[in-house]
Parts: C-alpha cells; structure tokens; sequence
C-alpha cells in the first residue's frame, strides 16, 4: 500500500511544483466563498419575506433570520469539507459530525432560559433557535441552501475528475474497487525514502501541500497539471526517486 | 516541521540524538501504534460517475415532487390584503392620515369596506403590515434593555444607556425605554360582518397566543415580582414619549398587562426586513362546521394612531389562513421545483459529457 508511493514518485509532482496552493487557487477559492456567501444570504432572504410560523405567529424576525442563516452556514461548510476529504478516518468523523453537533450544542445554550437569567443583555437570543428549528419550512430552507451550494462544485468536480484526471485520480480510479485502505492522511510523503532529501534543502521551495493534513486537493489543479505534462515532457522526480534509493 | 537536530540515520531508521553530556539520550522515535504512525483505517470516496450522476438525478427527483407539493399547498392558502394608509384622496383614511399629531386626545377613525370572495374556513390570521418601516436598522434594534422587559427592579429605574435618548423623560426612567418601544403600533383594527339582512356583526378577535411562549413567559416579565398592582409596580417611570397610554393601561386583563401585553411583545420583536408583517389577532374558527369567514362584504374599523405618510410607509390589514409550511410563500415551491429541474438537466449533461469524453484518459500511463 505505502509501495504505490515508490512505484509512482511522479505523484509528489504537484506539490513540489506548488500547484495545489498559488495565487490563481486562492483566488478561485475567494471567489467560491463570495458566490456561498450570497447564495447564504439571499436564498432566506427570499424565503423569509413573508414567512409565519405553523401556528401563525409572525416568524420574518430578525432572530430567527439569523438562526437560519447561521445554521445553514455551518452546514454548507461542514458538506464541503466533507466533500474535499479523500480520507475518512476515525478523526475525520469526529471532526466533522462533531462540529456540527458541537454547533447545535452551543447555539441551543446561548438561547437557553438558564444563560438568559444570568445576563439578559448579553444573550437576546432567548428562544430564538427553539423556535425558528422546530419549523419545518426553516428546514426545508436550510436544505434547499444546502443544495444549491454544493451542486456547482461538485459538478466542477466531477467534470474535472472524469475530463481530465490528475495522476492522482487516475490512481484513485484504478483502486477504486478497494473502499478500504489503511492509507495515511499525508499525501505520499512518508515512507523514510525522501525524508534527508527534503530537510536537507536539495529541493527547492516546499510547498505546504504536501504536508497538509487530511484534504489532497488534486481535483482543483488538474487544468494547471495536464498544462504542465503537456509543456514539459520531462519527469523530473522519477529520477529523484531512482537515485536516492 | 523538521527539526534540524538530525545527525544520522541509521540502517532501521532509529534516530539518536547526542545529549549534553556527551552520551546519548534514549530514542525519541514515535511508537509504531497506527494513530501515531497515520496508518488508520480510512473509507475513501472517489467522485466516479457512478455515484456522482445518480446523486444528482436522485436529487432532482427528491426536489421536484417537494417543490410541487410546497407550491400547491401555498396556492391552497387563502390570503386578503388591505392597505389602509390613505394615500389617495379617494380613500377613506385619507383625512385621518393628513391631519396628525401625537397630542391629538379625539382620535381620528376611519372605516373601509372590502369584499371576500372566497370563505374562509378554520383559523384565520389577521396581521398588520407595515412598509418602508426598517425595524432591522442598526442602531435602532440596539435601542432596548432587556433587563428592564425582564422585570429586574434595578434596570426599571435605571435604563441602560443603549436606550438612550429614549431612557429619561422629564427626570424620569422611561419604562420601557428604548426606541423600538417607544415606535410601537398602536392603531385598532376591527373586523364587521355585512350580514345579507342589513346587520353589522363584530367578529371576535383573540388577541391573546399571538406572541412566542418563549418571549411571553420568559423573555418578557412584569417588575415586582408577582405583585398584582402593576401601578404600584411601575412606580417612578413614566410611559414612552410617542404612547397615549402608560404601560401598565395596556390591557385590563392581568394576565396582558404591563410588559407581558402580547401585543407588546410582537411589536418588540424586530423584524428582518423592511416590509413585514406582524400577527395582530386570531379569529379562532367556530364549532359545528360554521366556516369562520364566510363570502361576503366586510367592514375594516380603523383607530388611525400610527403615522407612516412622513416616512412613506404603508399600513396593511391581511387576512391568511395557515398550512403545515407557514403561511403563503410561494418563493421556496418555485425555487425547489427549479433547483430540481437545473439538477436534473445538469445530471443529464453530465451523463452525455462522461459518455462522449468521459473514458479516453482514464487508461493512460502514469507510473515513471
């Protein structure tokens, strides 16, 4: 299983390269946080314009605008985080069903009548996430905002994966029969093979990436890989990997 | 990241380290156990067009029959609005809305006449629109003391400075203070049946289970603790400057009087938007089948207390019923169905794109 990372050394490409994390990535990055946070804001927005409760008491409050709001938030984040994570392990589930949980926990204790009591001031969202969440219509929001997030990146996705694969996708693919695999976090980079090489500095800038814990983010850089393979027919770290052994 | 103490590796990978003294110290090597090492068990999605396209037909066909079912059920509620501002000169409340002003002791009614074309039947809603009314505008969302509407004798006598200029008037705490209560609406609505024969009938109007049960039963208390006499509670502060009638005269039922009034506590609840809608009363609906509202001519009594003209606001009287999603909103039935369709259509674009170009890469070499 480790072995793959020997066999393919072209796979540590990309993050020597830094093409997982430039300008252009961040970039495109703000600008899919900018059209969440819109979608975020406008889809309530219309919704709440003339809503009421089951019981007919008015419901188009502030409060609850800003309970649904920030519901939908944590849950459109944590979905796509969990959609970025290659690798569910243990931690990865406690991480991400844990935030929302812990989310709910904490949104129910700020408007709870207890905290109430102690500062009234301070905490004027008394009842607000009662109310607001035991409506069905505020559910429906929130998954119809869900939804609407997340469908474009993962079409983006898709297409990216299935048009023009990285290497990396392409070695997914070719295991993808295997849903289990005592695979590490780190992408490819741990065996004791490299690790001189790289402390010592030989390489040249490091890149973060391939350090980063738990997302490899190879569907986002595919466009940049393929541009790359085609200019330069050169496979500069195959021969890294053959000489160091 | 990587500490530059290297000093050799040795053939197993077991790093030492020289110590201070010369000797070596023990191994500082990270046990081999799978959490520490990063070898867990792990699941690993892969985005493959088998689970990608059936997601997003799955999603399609979830969304259109909800955004259906969302659309015909506010389709099925019935709705009346009634704007009584009193713009035109043609309009009944035109004289009641030109000659204003907050000392006027006669107040000024007006009456409307509508017709209701369809009967309506079970519990009906009646709500007070206003429009161009920003009740979400920073400062003035700011301007309240909860303390004070939680019945803290402290805070009754000493607002806090967030009301201000609405804490003090003539040397007095203003109970409640704050602006959002000082602007509260405070026209009356009556609602007249014109019974075929000729006779004006007086629906009647609850106007008590129109706020949360949160805000009335804990958000909101009367000061002094049980004491029944709210005048004597309320010794000391004197009403809002904008209110004819100090706050412990809202009401002659006990039990909506004072800081607990429901109509109070609606009004103090900011709304999100700038036209909004706020429940005023409930018509509950009669026994033995009687539909509550039936078809027919109907008369809107107007106590014109509140002025919007200076601001260009509206005032409206809606009559709704309600469904299991609220009342009507056609927004989230257009936008499911729609959200269903594009999923759909996009599932089947996919789905052409991945069978034309989908598996040309996927066979290409990609070892050294």
């Amino acid at each position: 299983i480790d072995c793959n990372s020997l066999r393919y050394p072209s796979l540590y490409k990309p993050g020597q390269q830094n093409l997982l994390f430039n300008k252009r990535q961040f970039f495109l990055c703000t600008l899919q946080g900018l059209g969440t946070s819109f979608l975020l804001f406008f889809i309530p927005y219309g919704a709440f314009s003339v809503m009421v409760k089951e019981d007919g008491s008015q419901f188009s409050d502030q409060q609850a605008f800003a309970v649904t709001i920030a519901t939908s938030l944590v849950i459109v984040v944590s979905v796509q985080i969990g959609l970025d994570t290659h690798y569910w392990t243990a931690v990865n589930h406690l991480f991400i069903w844990g935030s929302v949980t812990v989310y709910f926990a904490i949104l129910f204790a700020m408007q709870s009548d207890g905290i109430f009591g102690i500062f009234p001031s301070n905490f004027q969202f008394i009842g607000a996430a009662r109310n607001c969440l035991s409506e069905k219509s505020v559910w429906l929001v929130i998954l119809l905002t869900t939804v609407v997030c997340m469908v474009p990146g993962l079409a983006v996705s898709f297409l990216r994966v299935d048009l023009f694969p990285t290497l990396t996708d392409k070695q997914n693919l070719r295991r993808v029969r295997r849903t289990s695999s005592r695979r590490s976090a780190y992408a490819f980079s741990h065996q004791q093979g490299y690790g001189e090489l790289i402390t010592s500095g030989k390489n040249m800038r490091m890149s973060s990436v391939s350090a980063a814990p738990s997302a490899g983010k190879s569907p986002h850089s595919s466009n940049w890989i393929e541009n790359m393979l085609k200019r330069k027919n050169e496979v500069l770290i195959s021969g890294f990997g053959n000489k160091s052994k | 990241m990587m500490a530059s103490t290297y000093n050799a590796k040795d053939e197993d990978g077991h790093i030492t380290v020289a110590g201070p003294g010369g000797g070596t110290l023990r191994s500082r090597k990270p046990e081999n156990t799978a959490f520490k090492q990063q070898r867990l068990p792990a699941w690993q999605p892969i985005l493959t067009a088998g689970t990608v396209l059936p997601a997003f037909f799955v999603i399609g066909l979830i969304f259109i029959p909800i955004g259906i079912g969302l659309y015909v059920t506010s389709n099925n509620i019935k709705e009346f609005e009634i704007d009584y501002t009193g713009v035109d000169m043609s309009s009944p409340c035109f004289n009641c809305s030109q000659n204003f002003s907050w000392n006027s002791t006669r107040p000024c009614t007006c009456s409307i006449p509508f017709y209701l074309d369809q009967p309506y039947e079970s519990n009906v809603f009646m709500y007070y629109g206003l429009s161009n009314f920003y009740q979400n505008h920073r400062r003035y969302v700011k301007s309240r003391d909860d303390s004070q509407l939680n019945g803290d004798s402290e805070a009754l006598t000493k607002p806090s400075k967030e009301c201000e200029p609405y804490a003090f008037h003539d040397n007095k705490p203003i109970a409640p203070c704050g602006a959002i209560a000082n602007s509260m609406f405070n026209d009356s609505l009556e609602l007249f049946y014109n019974d075929p024969n000729g006779t004006k009938v007086q629906i009647h109007l609850m106007k008590t289970g129109i706020a949360w049960w949160t805000d009335k039963h804990v958000k909101f208390r009367n000061p002094g603790g049980n004491n029944p006499n709210l005048t004597v509670a309320f010794q000391g502060t004197t009403k809002p400057v904008n209110w004819r009638k100090p706050v412990y005269e809202l009401d002659s039922d006990q039990e909506n009087d004072g800081f607990i009034n429901e109509d109070f506590i609606v009004w103090m609840r900011t709304a999100a938007l700038p036209t909004f809608r706020k429940l005023y009363r409930i018509i509950q609906k009669k026994k033995d089948m009687v539909l509550t509202l039936p078809r027919g001519n109907y008369t809107l009594e107007v106590v014109y207390n509140y002025p919007v003209r200076s601001f260009e606001g509206r005032k409206r009287m809606i009559l709704s019923t309600i469904s299991w999603m609220g009342g009507k909103n056609p927004f989230l039935g257009i936008a499911y169905i729609t959200v269903g369709s594009v999923c759909f259509f996009l599932g089947v674009v996919l789905l052409i794109i991945h069978h034309k170009y989908g598996n040309r890469n996927n066979s290409a070499d990609i070892s050294n």
